[in-house]
């Protein structure tokens, strides 16, 4: 081995001239030991073993971490596609099967944690999206999907109705809130209902916004908030501590409005910046349209869902 | 550590080959499967928690 070795780099040597022998020699061994026996050889050889073990176990440690960055980003990916599909075909078999309210009202009490109760769809992301949202905000239940805060509102109850959910990863469904505008739709199915709902207008925005960015179309019925509601914005980046933003007056926890007084919110949270839980990003929407669903029409959907 | 399996595998070329495969999947499978989710919670840095209710 050691003699078979050392003529292969001779021989590199020799061919390449003035080249510098020793690095190419280098690159080139290592598979000619990986099929040749190695002998007990001297204590050159030994030493080369040793730190070559080393080595290899270092690059294998460096791939290992490699590979766990790629399964938190593109593979817990994949195994959460497969637990949201679950959780939408449940949703859609409880919607089918069970016997519908007669007076067509939402009942969400006794949701059990992971239970799908509604879907989110946001139009500005592309007609296709579209996730089953679920009770609780369990690690176990994020993985499945967005995550509806306990304690918070449901959909287009007077409140706060908060859902958290992934930003990288694990499905990303918030993958893209940065993107989102002021008055860009937000819209939620329940069993018996849609709720429209619009990202208020940005901190920035707030100033001319009955002359600027609120005379767009979408804007319609979307206006700064006022009273105690008047720090709530579209966008918000807060500390990981923050959970006032789910509150029903979002940041005020001294506020405590009676239901009759509540406006009715929706409130994303996620993390922020992306590949970190550093902060986090919370967008705001209001409810602007609710429209009972008709069972005679039963592919009658918001005109908000054709804003993609 | 590479050259020592490769030695230590029995058989021929081909059968050494199809068992050092076989062996990288089983490593990656167990990775992924087990090793991956069961880290994943117990790092500090994994975004895991979002917005914190109890502070409500």
């Amino acid at each position: 081995m050691g003699r078979h070795d050392s003529g292969g780099r001779a021989g590199g040597h020799a061919g390449r001239g003035s080249q510098s022998g020793a690095i190419s020699g280098d690159l080139v061994d290592p598979p000619t030991q990986l099929l040749t026996p190695v002998s007990a050889g001297g204590p050159p050889d030994r030493g080369r073993a040793i730190v070559r073990g080393v080595g290899e176990v270092l690059i294998t440690l460096g791939l290992i971490v490699l590979l766990f960055v790629a399964y938190e980003v593109y593979i817990t990916d994949l195994f959460s596609a497969g637990k949201q599909r679950d959780a939408v075909s449940n949703l859609d078999d409880t919607w089918r099967d069970e016997p519908a309210d007669p007076q067509r009202v939402d009942h969400f009490d006794g949701l059990a944690e992971g239970e799908g109760f509604a879907k989110l769809y946001i139009p500005a992301f592309g007609s296709d999206y579209s996730f089953a949202v679920l009770e609780g905000t369990s690690a176990a239940t994020l993985e499945i999907g967005p995550g509806h805060y306990r304690d918070t509102a449901y959909p287009g109850e007077p409140g706060n109705f908060a859902v958290a959910g992934h930003r990288v990863g694990k499905g990303s469904p918030f993958n893209d809130l940065d993107l989102l505008s002021s008055c860009d739709a937000i819209v939620v199915e329940t069993r018996n209902s849609w709720f429209t709902y619009r990202v208020l207008p940005m901190d920035d925005e707030r100033a001319g916004w009955a002359a600027g960015p609120g005379t767009r179309a979408t804007c319609g019925a979307v206006t700064p908030l006022g009273g105690a509601y008047e720090d709530v914005v579209g966008r918000e980046i807060v500390r990981p501590t923050e959970g006032s933003v789910v509150l029903p007056v979002p940041r005020r926890p001294d506020l405590r409005p009676s239901a009759g007084e509540r406006a009715s919110l929706l409130t994303l949270t996620t993390c922020h910046p992306k590949f970190s839980d550093r902060q986090r990003m919370i967008v705001h929407a209001v409810l602007v349209e609710q429209a009972a669903k008709d069972p005679a029409q039963p592919n009658l959907r918001p005109t908000a869902m054709e804003e993609s | 550590m590479y050259a020592w399996l490769w030695r230590h595998l029995p058989g021929p070329l081909a059968v050494r080959l199809i068992i050092a495969v076989a062996l990288l999947v089983g490593v990656l499978a167990l990775l992924v499967f087990v090793v991956f989710p069961w880290a994943e919670p117990r790092l500090p840095w994994s975004p895991v928690e979002i917005g914190d209710p109890t502070t409500q």
